[in-house]
């Protein structure tokens, strides 16, 4: 086990600490293949064709999860900054860190509607 | 630092250890403030091609649209740059908690930094290099 993952002892702090670095690495992931897919831009129809594919349900899903990541790892990295910068301006740990999740669990519903809608009108299969 | 505290450590290691301690300050720093910007270019970007405009309008004549003004160059590039160092430098953090082994924790990170230099390289070449005019 790494210090850092003993700090905090199990309390609310350590599951924000590993969903901002579960959530970071699949981002990061996410990022290294659209770097790929549109350096496609100098090739029109081989990026028109991959674009095409990101219409598709399942990568629609796989959208609303990157969502749900960057979401939760923008609000609970201004969570770290307020930690670190201005010490004590968080008074209560818990639900501060209850607050960024429920944000973050609302902005995916309301921006997982407008993604999945084409899906749900039968304008994509 | 106290002549106590140096007498700990081995003789002449003490500037190297200053070094990386000096590194991981200003690492600690750059991962605060790229991701203060981060949060906002991250979360502009998604919108502008997931939720203001639905992803399979998003072709090369959108981007040939967007690109026309240079500020969306600079800000795409910056996101690209940013995006990279932030999440590199985090799966360096990542590294250095879960592989244990040294030499494949070495050979792990030095595969990561050349495949995110590579794809840095790929993603300005892109940025620099398209031209709108190529859009059918």
């Amino acid at each position: 086990m790494s210090p850092e993952s003993t700090l905090y002892k199990g309390k609310t702090g350590q599951w924000a600490f590993v969903l901002h670095r579960v959530t970071g690495f699949l981002v990061l992931m996410f990022i290294l293949l659209h770097i790929i897919d549109v350096s496609m831009l100098n090739f029109p129809r081989i990026y028109n064709e991959i674009h095409a594919l990101y219409g598709n349900v399942l990568m629609r899903l796989f959208e609303v999860g990157l969502l749900f990541g960057l979401v939760y790892h923008a609000l609970n990295g201004l969570r770290v900054i307020m930690i670190d910068f201005f010490p004590g301006s968080i008074k209560n740990e818990k639900s501060v860190f209850y607050g960024i999740f429920s944000l973050t669990v609302l902005l995916t519903i309301i921006g997982g509607f407008i993604i999945l809608r084409p899906f749900f009108t039968g304008s994509v299969h | 630092m106290s002549t106590a505290e140096r007498s700990t450590t081995r003789p002449g290691a003490t500037p190297n250890r200053r070094s990386r301690q000096n590194f991981e300050t200003w690492s600690w720093f750059f991962m605060r403030i790229s991701g203060l910007i981060l949060f906002f270019l991250a979360l502009i970007h998604f919108s502008l091609t997931h939720i203001f405009n639905d992803v399979t309008t998003t072709t090369v004549s959108f981007v040939a649209k967007r690109w026309a003004n240079p500020f969306w160059r600079v800000f795409d590039w910056l996101l690209l740059s940013l995006g990279l160092l932030h999440g590199t430098n985090g799966l360096r953090f990542i590294m250095d908690d879960y592989v244990r082994n040294p030499r494949k924790r070495a050979a792990l990170k030095a595969f990561m930094y050349a495949l995110a230099a590579a794809l840095f390289v790929l993603g300005t070449i892109t940025i620099v290099t398209f031209k709108g005019s190529l859009a059918g």
